[in-house]
């Protein structure tokens, strides 16, 4: 939900007169979603601001999105980093990827969702009594 | 590399951005979690122009991470995803200092980077940096965590108007969003 929940404060600021840059790795969640300035790194979930341990690639990154949020021309302008997560790219293949999971798998990560949610409805419901 | 038969120098047919609504819907599809979520879906896209030139702006920083909560169960590299350690109110930290967030409340891919190194989802050390050498004019003050929530109304009526108020009080120029 991090790319939607993002995507629309995003949307929400500018209405209300704040220029924004979004960074981000789901570019379909983002662009459905529809947000004015984007600049979309490929690779897995959980590097928006560059790649692990690579002080080069972070800079480089946060300087795209710095140009992004200067020059962009209008709404919906997407920027895609160069630089590439590996040589191959299989790793696209595997993410929620249910071609790729045994049923017994499926089956595992059912009953682990079932218990987590639990635990974050339990926060959730603090949260709102507070 | 590649498996196309028009060029040896085309990409592989499956070098394209995860297509993750698609992927998301499927999988919950699979597991047995009947319709598939909705995602947010506009037509109309606001837009802003910047008033200033970069280095004389004030820039706010808006992330999805979590601060580390220790009796919160396993939010290290790798863990499993962790429901405990999500937060459902926005939540601001002081970009003077240094903060411990983490992503283990995200379904980030766990199958193939680690959360080891906490600079690649939060540029703050770095902004920090951007700031004294002038790249841009100043960091704002605060940097403000946007609770990721499944309901967009809560999001819309609850969250965004927090962010913005906060950010107004930073007086921001601009803000970047970092979706982990």
């Amino acid at each position: 939900m991090c790319h939607q929940t993002v995507s629309l404060a995003a949307r929400y600021l500018e209405e209300n007169g704040i220029p924004t840059v979004v960074m981000g790795c789901a570019k379909d969640i983002v662009e459905y979603a529809g947000v004015p300035r984007f600049l979309f790194s490929d690779f897995p979930l959980g590097n928006p601001a560059g790649r692990p341990h690579d002080p080069e690639s972070q800079r480089l990154t946060l300087e795209l999105a710095l140009r992004v949020l200067e020059t962009a021309p209008g709404p919906r302008t997407t920027v895609q980093n160069p630089l590439i997560w590996s040589a191959s790219p299989d790793w696209k293949l595997d993410y929620s990827n249910v071609a790729m999971l045994s049923r017994d798998e499926i089956a595992r990560r059912r009953a682990e969702f079932d218990r987590e949610k639990e635990k974050a409805r339990a926060v959730r419901d603090k949260s709102a009594a507070e | 590399m590649s498996n196309r038969p028009d060029g040896w120098d085309q990409a592989a047919d499956h070098d394209v951005p995860i297509p993750y609504r698609e992927r998301i819907s499927s999988y919950y599809q699979t597991l047995g979690y009947g319709a598939p979520y909705r995602w947010a879906h506009y037509a109309e896209v606001p837009f802003t122009p910047l008033e200033k030139p970069l280095a004389k702006s004030r820039i706010g920083l808006v992330t999805t991470a979590a601060p580390y909560q220790p009796d919160k169960g396993d939010q290290g590299p790798g863990a499993p995803y962790n429901g405990a350690a999500k937060f459902y109110r926005v939540y601001s930290g002081d970009t003077a200092a240094d903060h411990d967030l983490r992503i283990s409340h995200i379904g980030y891919d766990r199958a193939h980077t680690s959360a080891t190194d906490s600079n690649s989802w939060f540029p703050l050390p770095l902004l920090r940096e951007v700031a004294k050498s002038g790249r841009i004019g100043e960091l704002a003050p605060r940097f403000h965590g946007a609770p990721t929530n499944r309901s967009q109304r809560v999001t819309l009526e609850q969250d965004c108007p927090e962010l913005l108020t906060r950010l107004q009080e930073d007086r921001v120029d601009a803000a970047l969003l970092v979706a982990v």
